[in-house]
């Protein structure tokens, strides 16, 4: 092919003219470009040749990231997912076929865009990100959050954030993060211990709907609290120790049938196979049209930074798109007390009547902490432990002691539990 | 518990799910394919989404990320009409043409086959055709008005504006949605007369539910039910809405008929209310004090809804029937036997109280909701005897539970705007940043135009290998800057967000770049999507888009 000529510094795969696009922004700065941009061939060779990037997630966001990613001049990327396609997928999830179902997101997707993009390297790791330690993340100059765990992502932000290491600058790498649920969606560059983190705007998420046991047990109403019954209640009483499984037909099936039964027992309408799926599976819809617009602006982001080419967003931006389209780009602010990267202990002003029972409940309760199963120390004494066993047996009596019989005024209270991937101070006042 | 024992158990339990769910179908595949988005527009909008028949000019990168996000989700057909040769430059931006294999074919017949394959049951087809040419002739005018929406991407100036008269000029014509983008600016414009939308899904409130203006079952219920011989339990499940109900009727007669209206009446109310308690914490009294507000704020009419019924049809409107549900909505909430405001939408929100009287309670909404559909239809078939028989019920149905927040919007033809001196300075002044980058990009096309012929053969010529993209080299920051004087007025002073906006397009006046072409398909896709199901709300006039400090605005609409 006459027209495939190979660039002085470029690689085989790259045909002349393949970048007339990105390259009008590569060879000349704008307005509003930051005057360290080295417009020309030395931002082309970093972007191309040097810039290694992280995707977690190959799914919805993730699909579209990568494809964006690749056609920007990024040809070194890693991603990294640990789940397989299912059919709920191929509304949205652009790299898969009928015939890729049952396969690893992060396989399918790496191929699919080596295939696609001739000479970009995609790297796919097919399994948790809390399998990599420090050394594999610091090989990255950035990473990009496609994905839909809360967890995973205060797991991630809080990696990066201890990995800052003031002495080194390239111990810092930027962290973008985007989220979609339905016609809305929000897209953010954190730049840890810089700016706010993930973990500074936990109270921003909507708390999930829960219904008390109470209602689901004794007075249902809504089909919700009869599909609630099928799989907090009678799941566990019929089945005993076998686990419930979302993703298995029939299981959803049981459980449909089970909150029929109820709902009409109860002369409740509205429990269907959809719902039901809905509501155990606490599933978010998803499309692919504002998937493909905060995972674009994600990588812009990341095309930004990595080239200086133009200045980067600072730091949130948020889209609704159900009545026109509404959007708010606002700098979020960076808590003092935030437990990952603030530094302080988070006040707490507690009775000195309440038990640690209560403090816990507390815990559990607050949308900036969203913990589950905490455990509590002081720097010298043990207040209560969820494991091992023996731990929990011998701490389980603390639970209806008072907590100012435990820790004095002013004193620190270390919060540790599975789901934090950290360890939460909480300084304690008495009113 | 031993091994074996577990292992039988689980044996069971799996015998069990078998045995119970042997009755039920699950989904089909398809209906699993697209869970995630009916569960935000429904059958009823798939269903319109597989009807609709789409247009779009250009195979450039935006094109096809917009054509991607409407195969995905179920468009029933898409056509590409797209003359242009694959260059070295789409190869390196496009997801949907082939890599360098593309290179020199036909950039439209090179795509349609990687969009197809997103989704078996979508239809696509390429013309390479110049649209310049198919608007010439009556045939060609009649293939492109035959779509259900056309849209395009970066088209010359003077193609689009005979584009958009040809489609403004019958009401029955496709709506157009024209996109315009340069580097890190975008906009895009979606051209309609009339946009009718009965599902706005803008509101999750409940809408009315008749607390001061009780329909007789309620009434009943709540006069006759005597709070003080309810035991305890009973007492904290009564529903809010009795509560507030037998409040207001109470306070009535105290007060010649009158609702509370003055902060210390208000408060005295509340104080009734609190006084109704028998115990501190009944969860059900909480609740009618949080609900409060309903008796405060509940018009007989919304002043939105209000002022769409003096809202005169256009005459050769295709939303006959949604201007004569509109109708007789007005002649429903004026009927001097009906309750003088919407109808009942027989919706109601979840509640502490306890099984038997929630489903009571239901069933009295549903029922009376069901007495002013009755009535709805009665009057709709007075005012509209020829139109009634073809309005189906599911149609009247959601019109009625939705009519607290329907939404019209009218609209009109890309670039009139753009004419109006007077208009486009006040909005410099009002929302500098947004006005500028539009008058940018206006200026941009209005640039391009100038320059001579496109260049979408192949040949040997340098200009070729750049493809169907216009010659960007005459695009200077001084001769934007005239444009923008030149479309404002020479005697109005440009603030700083034009020389911004002009400095970003000159710097790249032809770059479709891969990232503003993936922000820009969806944003387009979700917008036709929306236009097409008739469900959410459309843009009305530019939505226009900054990807360096990465913020969207609206200028321009109605
Ligand atoms: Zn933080």
């Amino acid at each position: 092919m006459a027209t495939a000529a190979v660039l002085s510094n470029g690689n085989a795969a790259d045909w002349a003219d393949r970048y007339y696009h990105v390259d009008q922004i590569l060879d000349r700065p704008g307005p509003r470009t930051d005057p360290s941009f080295l417009a020309g061939e030395e931002v082309k060779k970093f972007l191309r040749e040097k810039s290694k990037i992280l995707v977690i997630g190959a799914g919805g966001l993730g699909c579209e990231i990568l494809a964006n990613l690749a056609l920007s001049g990024f040809k070194d990327i890693h991603v990294i997912d640990m789940d397989t396609i299912d059919i709920s997928n191929l509304n949205r999830q652009f790299l898969f076929r009928p015939k890729d179902v049952g396969q690893p997101k992060a396989i399918v997707a790496a191929e699919f865009i080596m295939n696609r993009v001739p000479g970009v390297k995609v790297t796919p790791y097919f399994g948790k990100i809390q399998d990599k330690d420090d050394d594999y993340y610091m090989q990255f100059n950035l990473v990009i959050c496609g994905l839909d765990s809360v967890e995973a992502r205060r797991w991630i932000n809080a990696t990066l954030v201890n990995m800052v290491d003031p002495e080194e600058p390239e111990s810092l790498k930027p962290l973008i993060d985007g989220g979609t649920e339905g016609f809305k969606g929000q897209a953010r560059v954190i730049l840890p211990t810089v700016t706010s983190c993930y973990e500074c705007s936990l109270d921003m998420l909507n708390k999930p709907t829960t219904f008390p046991i109470c209602t689901i047990a004794n007075t249902p109403r809504l089909p919700e609290h009869c599909i609630e019954w099928a799989s907090v209640l009678e799941w566990p009483r019929v089945f005993k120790d076998k686990k419930m499984d979302t993703d298995d037909p029939e299981h959803i099936g049981w459980l449909y049938k089970t909150a029929l039964a109820r709902a009409k027992e109860f002369k409740i309408e509205g429990v269907t196979w959809s719902l039901t799926q809905g509501v155990v599976k606490n599933i978010i819809p998803a499309i692919a049209s504002t998937n493909a617009i905060i995972a674009a602006s994600c990588c812009n982001e990341a095309f930004k930074i990595a080239t200086s080419s133009a200045a980067y967003l600072n730091n949130y931006f948020m889209l609704i798109g159900t009545d026109g389209v509404y959007s708010f780009t606002f700098e979020h602010q960076k808590r003092d007390d935030c437990p990952v990267c603030g530094g302080q202990a988070l006040d707490i002003t507690i009775s000195k009547e309440w038990t640690v029972e209560r403090l816990i409940e507390m815990l559990v309760e607050r949308q900036d902490v969203q913990v589950k199963k905490p455990s509590m120390a002081t720097s010298t004494k043990q207040i209560y432990f969820q494991a091992p066993p023996q731990l929990e047996a011998l701490t389980r009596p603390n639970l209806e002691k008072k907590v100012s019989s435990l820790v004095d005024d002013g004193d620190y209270i270390t919060v540790t539990a599975s789901t934090l991937p950290f360890d939460l101070t909480l300084r304690v006042q008495y009113t | 518990m031993s091994a074996v024992s577990e292992s039988q158990d689980i044996e069971q339990a799996t015998a069990a799910i078998e045995q119970a769910t042997a009755a039920i179908q699950q989904p089909d595949n398809k209906t699993r394919r697209y869970d995630r988005q009916l569960r935000l527009w429904a059958a009823s909008g798939q269903n319109a989404l597989e009807a609709s028949r789409i247009l779009v000019l250009s195979s450039s990168a935006t094109a096809t990320a917009v054509l991607k996000n409407l195969v995905l989700p179920g468009i029933g057909h898409f056509t590409i009409l797209d003359s242009a040769v694959t260059s070295p430059a789409d190869a390196g931006n496009n997801f949907f043409l082939a890599g360098p294999s593309s290179i020199g074919k036909p950039r439209a017949h090179e795509a349609v086959p990687l969009l197809r394959e997103l989704n078996d049951s979508v239809e696509g087809e390429a013309v390479v055709k110049d649209v310049r040419e198919l608007l010439k002739t009556d045939e060609g005018r009649a293939f492109v008005s035959g779509f259900s929406l056309v849209i395009a991407h970066n088209l010359r100036k003077d193609t689009l504006d005979e584009l958009s008269k040809l489609l403004w000029a019958d009401h029955s014509n496709p709506p157009l949605i024209a996109v315009r983008s340069a580097g890190f600016l975008a906009e895009f414009f979606i051209q309609y007369h009339e946009r009718c939308v009965a599902q706005p899904h803008t509101d999750d409130n409940v809408p009315s539910l008749r607390i001061i203006r009780p329909f007789p079952a309620l009434s009943k219920w709540a006069s006759e039910l005597d709070f003080d011989k309810l035991d305890p339990t009973e007492h904290g499940h009564v529903p809010f809405v009795i509560i507030l109900v037998r409040a207001v009727e109470d306070w009535k007669k105290t007060h010649d008929g009158k609702l509370p209206s003055t902060t210390p009446e208000r408060k005295a109310f509340k104080e009734q209310i609190a006084a109704m308690r028998k115990k501190i914490d009944e969860e059900n009294f909480d609740e009618a004090e949080a609900q409060v507000w309903r008796i405060w704020r509940d018009p007989p009419v919304p002043g939105a809804i209000q002022s769409l019924f003096s809202l005169a049809p256009p005459s050769d409107s295709p939303n006959a029937v949604f201007h004569a549900l509109l109708q007789t909505l007005n002649a429903f909430v004026a009927a001097p036997d009906g309750p003088g405001c919407l109808p009942l939408s027989g919706a109601l929100p979840d509640m502490r109280t306890d099984t038997e009287s929630y489903v009571r309670l239901q069933t009295v909404y549903k029922d009376w909701a069901a007495v002013e559909k009755a009535k709805f239809k009665e009057l709709l078939q007075k005012g509209f005897p020829d139109l009634a028989p073809t309005i189906s019920d599911e149609e009247i149905d959601t019109f009625v539970k939705n009519a607290h927040h329907v939404r019209v919007l009218r609209g009109r033809r890309w670039s009139e705007w753009d004419a109006d001196k007077e208009a486009l300075a006040s909005s410099l002044t009002i929302s500098p940043r947004e006005t500028a980058a539009h008058l940018g990009l206006a200026a941009l096309s209005a640039l391009l135009n100038k320059a001579p012929g496109k260049r979408c053969r192949t040949g040997t010529s340098d200009h070729a290998s750049r493809g169907c993209v216009a010659d960007g080299s005459t695009v200077t920051v001084d001769g934007l800057r005239a444009e923008v004087q030149q479309l404002v007025g020479q005697d109005i002073e440009l603030p700083e967000d034009v020389d911004t906006a002009i400095g970003e397009i000159a710097r790249a006046p032809t770059a479709d770049l891969p990232n503003t072409a993936a922000f820009l398909g969806g944003m387009v896709a979700q917008e036709a999507i929306k236009m097409i199901t008739k469900q959410y709300v459309p843009v009305n006039g530019y939505c226009v888009i900054d990807m360096v400090d990465m913020w969207t605005g609206t200028v321009g609409g109605q």
